[in-house]
């Protein structure tokens, strides 16, 4: 039983051994939209671990964890990583299978797979996701965050309906 | 894959009930004053009942208003019906149990359990005629005592693949004279979801490894004892397969629950007519989640669908 939320170095180890072993997580893996596919694999007081399945245009848009740090491995495939940058074009990143990186809470990212091939990753969250901040430019050009339930991102309603 | 939007925590005091409760002589019971009629219960001050509140075509106007599916009426376990002696509940539980079995959609119901000698194949019986499972009062179920008396009970549940739906139980006498109305819902009920789920953890589950169980009134927020729970030498381990319903709270302690356990755990109830549903400004998919995924997931496991 974890005593404690993990930091940096440990959400790393631990999406990069769950990646490695897809038995723990291909049964989960669902490539039939062009949404993403959340499956919680694991969750306790200290941390909260996901499988989600990327399709070409899959896009989280840009966000925020709140007050939860991260890891991210990937699996399968390929994801692109944008990292907000004020008053010039995002900074992007590719990340391929066997990759893994993590951040802290003040991070501001979106995540897409733009590809024809599908990708899986594997993201630990610590503390557990609880709140995030969704972020959309406003027609004035104006950066609006508004405040988000963690299940608005990886419990959509459209998985449900 | 469409779920139902569901509520699983109404009451509903069928017609033959009503009938039962107003021919006792003693509480639980039923009185006609000139204001109208009162309930008297051997805990609590005499307390005015709306007979309106218990019609069903006046509910399921209510199930329509509140955008559901299916309401699951559960007994009203504060009543003290089920701690009666033996051979007085079962005329009211049968009562209760003939009257809501005839709703029909958008009903469905929890059976009730008579405490006095707890009756495994009695609740089979009602399981088989389309109960989705049995409600029991915390009190019964706040030690290990309780856990052996209804292991039986659990059991029976157990092999049906049905849930457990935990609510609070009756005051115990004189508690609450003089007191304000909701005061037992604030001391009584908290103490003893809490209770219960705290014995539920220790003596419930390693003895019903496959029981799915739902607390009313999120526990009376014993999850969010955690951390005191550890420091004083407990173990709080993850339970998949423990739910916890959210009547009477509102979106600061939801969303404080939700932190806990995660939205997966939590499943909308309304406890109409006692209270009136809220709507949490929580978002879309919490709300989808509460009323229809989760719901669908602790009522019957097979339906644990996620995105397409």
């Amino acid at each position: 039983m974890r005593t404690r939320d993990l930091d940096r170095r440990e959400l790393r180890e631990l999406v990069a051994q769950i990646a490695a072993d897809p038995q723990r997580w291909r049964s989960l893996v669902r490539h039939g939209t062009a949404e993403r596919a959340f499956e919680q694999l694991w969750r306790d007081e200290h941390v909260d671990v996901w499988v989600i399945s990327w399709m070409n245009g899959s896009d989280t848009g840009f966000h925020d964890h709140d007050v939860s740090r991260g890891a991210v491995a990937v699996a399968e495939g390929e994801v692109i990583e944008e990292r907000l940058v004020l008053g010039g074009p995002a900074r992007e990143l590719h990340h391929r299978a066997g990759d893994v990186f993590d951040f802290d809470a003040s991070h501001v990212h979106r995540m897409r797979q733009d590809s024809d091939t599908p990708a899986v990753s594997i993201h630990a969250y610590s503390p557990p996701l609880w709140r995030m901040g969704s972020y959309a430019v406003a027609p004035d050009g104006t950066l609006r965050r508004e405040s988000i339930s963690y299940a608005e991102e990886l419990r959509p309603v459209e998985a449900a309906a | 894959m469409a779920y139902d939007a569901i509520d699983i925590h109404q009451h509903l005091w069928p017609e033959p009930l009503l009938g039962e409760l107003s021919r006792r002589r003693s509480a639980p019971m039923l009185i006609r004053r000139a204001a109208g009629w009162v309930l008297r219960l051997r805990g609590e001050a005499e307390a005015p009942v709306d007979l309106a509140d218990h019609d069903p075509v006046r509910r399921a106007e209510l199930v329509d208003a509140d955008g559901l599916d299916r309401v699951l009426v559960a007994p009203s376990v504060p009543l003290g019906i089920e701690a009666l002696p033996a051979g007085e509940a079962e005329l009211l539980l049968d009562a209760y149990h003939d009257g809501v079995a005839v709703l029909g959609d958008p009903f469905g119901a929890w059976a009730a359990v008579a405490l006095a000698a707890p009756d495994p194949a009695a609740l089979t019986r009602l399981l088989d005629r389309g109960f989705v499972g049995a409600c029991i009062a915390a009190d019964a179920l706040c030690g290990p005592d309780g856990f052996d008396r209804l292991g039986p009970v659990l059991e029976a549940l157990e092999r049906h693949d049905a849930p457990l739906f935990v609510h609070p139980g009756p005051v115990p006498a004189g508690a609450a004279g003089g007191m304000p109305r909701w005061w037992p819902a604030l001391t009584h009920y908290v103490a003893g979801m809490q209770t219960a789920w705290h014995a539920f953890a220790v003596w419930g589950r390693p003895a019903h490894p496959r029981l799915r169980v739902c607390f009313a009134m999120l526990g009376g927020l014993a999850p969010l004892q955690r951390e005191r729970l550890v420091a004083r030498g407990g173990r709080a381990d993850s339970d998949d397969g423990v739910y916890l319903e959210v009547s009477s709270y509102g979106a600061r302690a939801v969303d404080a629950m939700l932190r806990e356990v995660g939205v997966d755990r939590l499943v909308h109830g309304s406890d109409r007519p006692v209270c009136t549903p809220v709507e949490l400004p929580l978002g879309d998919a919490v709300h989808s989640a509460l009323r229809r995924r989760n719901p669908s997931r602790f009522l019957h496991p097979t339906a644990t669908l996620v995105a397409a």
